[in-house]
């Protein structure tokens, strides 16, 4: 009888365990701190409609990328923020590079009735079905950062870095590094379009102002700090006169950085970046990356709220609104204040 | 464990014997239950109706003196909303209102149609419209800039409560997330049954997603037939398969533990997607191969789940009613014990890494027509949430033990998980701690309950 009722209780434990879970996540379910309460009638003590109440309230359903690059962190901050000023509700998930669960977020946003959803697509031509999805359902559709390359699906307005302007300062920015001669390399992350701009203009400016320079190498690194150190090793092994690297992104970077002071070849490799987190910040102020075009994150989830803000009033959207990047070098960097305080 | 009488008590897997067991099997089922219970009522909230029955409690709201309003009913162009107006506009018809106008679209149309309209027209009494359109901000703009809408009404259909976790198409929304996972979870549970692990059903997704979308594409592009389309999906399970089945020969001939066996084929198998794809998506096909993923023809259950549910019944009847699939049990149990009393072990275990590789090939075609695309980063980490769907639904990781509709339970309470946390706003990042806490508990739960079952039996027979 004893084992009867402890096999019992054993049953019974999962259930008391998933009971505690959500209990934790109720209390996560409510909205931002400061948001105005819904216009609509209250609920009495009805059940936490706080974040939940989604015809009652206006939200905005957001999918990024990734959240493990703080880029879209910062974006989606920044997006809660505007949000909050103009009496938006905003939800921000993660994709996590997987267009299936990104599809997933989509419905979910669609069954939640938002109203408008923001993407930045794991896959640039995947991501079709789950706008169409939404283009039925009425629910207008803004991209953010990554494109969308389907042309069957209606997207109202892309906001995104002038990615191909930027790469051309980061071509500059290694014809200065190198002094125009040299082998260069590129840690690249082909799938996403906006990195295909980045290269795109960087290639660009190379091949019209340094014919100097050869292009040895162009490795996929993930865009992550871990693929980037495994490429930039085999590019170190490979290349032992190597000049500058070129990573599309910070973690890339990080990545590169990190392997060529394995190597012991700080100094004599030059890496350009691109993004601007404030960890790439110092290390231009420390000299381990030369310099790189900064992106806005903070600016794009702005301008994309302020954007479905515009739509909803029934204002013309421009379908296209880019945000110019700008070189942050050392002689940036020794005057930056974000720096100095720390 | 190891005696032979064992072996035969666990060759019946589908009659609990003794109480622990049955509520270890159904408390799965209570887990499930409370969890939809529970995001039942966290979404429980206000629900302003559309459609026809919108329309309908939004004219009964009228009063009598609304007859020779000047009313524009505004709506967005979707085919709820399109009801929703048709509807509304025929009802006032009927009804005697004298000055019915309609406006369909965007807010930058609807806009612009209105602003047109009080110039030809004059004022605007009263604006029917949905509650998404409702949202926009274009009346009360309108209100304060243009003098034909200063005293301009605006309804909505008087509301009603709801929950969107039970609605049905939420509730179709989360079957579907979960097709694909549990559709692979079948053949997952086999292998997991003969004491296996499959690792390679993640990138054999991408595998066969990239091959279906290039086949289809070699074969005929955008203008394929279905024909072709099902050639080439067959095609692709078909090579999953035929992988899975070189990861049977490399365990059972070459005594390679599946863990390290299906682990290298998971990068064969994600390096050919890239390969096949050349590192892009392949969109080059028919709209029309969206069928499989996004269609619903039967009582509009998508087409996924209705072939999940088929794939379902026909696996429990093969485990429960064949020998078969006894047989994968009884290795499972004690593979020494089986190959002694006549089983062909190696063939059995052959046989579940084909069945694995088949049903990933499957989830890859199924993923590649939900997204009428097929790209290699389908599926990464994909394997985890079928092997965590498979635990979490009972079935031992020891092998012998288990269920398969325990599977479908153990991956319908992860799509409820998920999705439940979507529609409740829980961080992305809390998601993961409170997935990860979940397949935890349920593993835990399993060791609690195979200690004290153990302790139960050899009380019951000494």
């Amino acid at each position: 009888m004893l084992t009867r009722t402890r096999a019992f209780a054993h049953t019974m434990a999962l259930p008391a365990m998933a009971l505690t879970l959500f209990a934790l996540q109720g209390c996560n379910s409510n909205p931002p701190p400061g948001s105005t309460p819904p216009p609509g009638p209250s609920t009495g003590a009805a059940p936490p409609t706080g974040g939940s109440g989604a015809a009652a309230k206006k939200t905005i359903g957001v999918s990024v990328l990734t959240l493990e690059n703080p880029f879209f962190k910062i974006m989606g901050d920044a997006m809660k923020a505007e949000g909050e000023k103009n009496g938006f509700d905003v939800i921000v998930t993660s994709g996590d590079k997987d267009a299936a669960k990104q599809k997933d977020q989509v419905n979910d946003f669609i069954v939640k009735k938002v109203s408008a959803i923001v993407l930045c697509p794991c896959d640039s031509r995947a991501v079709g079905a789950a706008i169409s999805a939404a283009n039925t359902a009425g629910i207008p559709v803004f991209t953010a950062d990554i494109a969308s390359l389907d042309t069957a699906s209606k997207v109202v307005s892309h906001i995104a870095t002038d990615n191909y302007a930027g790469g051309k300062l980061a071509g500059k920015a290694m014809v200065d590094a190198t002094g125009g001669k040299g082998k260069v390399a590129i840690i690249d992350f082909p799938e996403a379009e906006s990195v295909q701009q980045r290269t795109k203009g960087f290639k660009e400016v190379l091949a019209a102002q340094a014919p100097g320079i050869q292009i040895v190498s162009d490795l996929d690194g993930r865009a992550t700090r871990d693929d980037a150190y495994k490429a930039a090793q085999d590019i170190l092994q490979k290349n032992p006169d190597i000049a500058g690297i070129f990573c599309i992104n910070d973690p890339t970077a990080f990545g590169a950085v990190a392997a060529i002071e394995k190597a012991g070849r700080q100094g004599k490799v030059k890496v350009i970046s691109f993004d601007g987190q404030l960890e790439a910040k110092k290390a231009v102020k420390d000299g381990k990356i030369y310099g790189e075009p900064i992106q806005y994150p903070d600016q794009i989830g702005q301008k994309t709220i302020q954007s479905i803000v515009k739509y909803m009033a029934g204002e013309k959207v421009d379908p296209l609104q880019l945000i110019p990047t700008t070189l942050y070098t050392k002689a940036e960097a020794d005057k930056d204040p974000d720096l100095v305080k720390k | 464990m190891s005696d032979v009488p064992n072996v035969t008590k666990e060759m019946e897997p589908s009659r609990p014997s003794n109480l622990p067991a049955l509520l270890a099997r159904y408390g799965m089922a209570g887990v499930l239950l409370l969890l939809g219970l529970f995001f039942t009522w966290a979404t429980y909230h206000e629900e302003k109706p559309t459609g026809r029955p919108g329309a309908e409690a939004l004219f009964r709201s009228l009063s009598a003196t609304d007859q020779q309003a000047h009313i524009v009913v505004v709506a967005q162009q979707d085919a709820e909303e399109t009801e929703f107006a048709t509807s509304l506009q025929a009802l006032l018809k009927e009804g005697g209102y004298a000055h019915v106008s309609a406006v369909q679209g965007d807010p930058p149309t609807v806009r612009q149609a209105l602003e047109q309209r009080t110039q030809a027209e004059g004022a605007v009494d009263l604006i029917l419209t949905t509650p998404a359109c409702r949202q926009w901000t274009v009346f009360d703009s309108l209100k304060t800039n243009n003098p034909g809408f200063a005293h301009t009404r605006i309804e909505i259909p008087p509301s009603g409560k709801t929950s969107v976790f039970l609605s049905a198409g939420n509730l179709r929304n989360v079957s579907d997330q979960i097709a694909v996972i549990a559709i692979i979870a079948i053949g997952m549970t086999m292998v997991i049954l003969t004491g296996g692990i499959d690792l390679s059903v993640g990138s054999l997704i991408a595998l066969s997603a990239v091959l279906t979308a290039w086949l289809i594409r070699a074969w005929g592009g955008t203008g394929a037939s279905g024909a072709t389309m099902v050639a080439a999906s067959l095609t692709a399970i078909l090579a999953c398969g035929l992988v899975g089945l070189f990861s049977g020969i490399m365990i059972t001939q070459f005594k390679i533990p599946p863990f390290i066996a299906t682990l290298a084929m998971m990068q064969v198998a994600s390096g050919a997607a890239y390969i096949v794809a050349q590192g892009q998506s392949i969109n080059a096909i028919p709209p029309s191969f969206i069928w499989l993923g996004r269609g619903a023809n039967l009582a509009s259950l998508p087409n996924a789940v209705v072939l999940m549910l088929f794939l379902y019944l026909a696996a429990h009847l093969f485990m429960t009613r064949t020998t078969s699939g006894r047989y994968i049990y009884a290795v499972g149990g004690n593979p020494e014990a089986a190959r002694l009393s006549g089983i062909r072990t190696k063939r059995t275990l052959l046989f579940v890494y084909v069945v694995s590789g088949l049903c990933a090939g499957l989830g890859g075609v199924i993923t590649a027509s939900q997204l009428n695309a097929g790209s290699p980063t389908y599926g990464q980490a994909y394997e985890l949430y079928v092997i965590a769907s498979v635990v979490v639904g009972g079935t031992s990781l020891v092998g012998g033990e288990g269920f398969i509709f325990g599977t479908l339970i153990g991956a319908f309470i992860i799509a409820v998980i998920r999705n439940g946390m979507n529609l409740t706003n829980v961080e992305p990042y809390k998601q993961k701690v409170a997935l990860g806490l979940v397949i935890l508990g349920a593993v835990l739960l399993d060791q609690l309950r195979r200690t004290s079952s153990q302790r139960w039996s050899r009380r019951k027979d000494p």
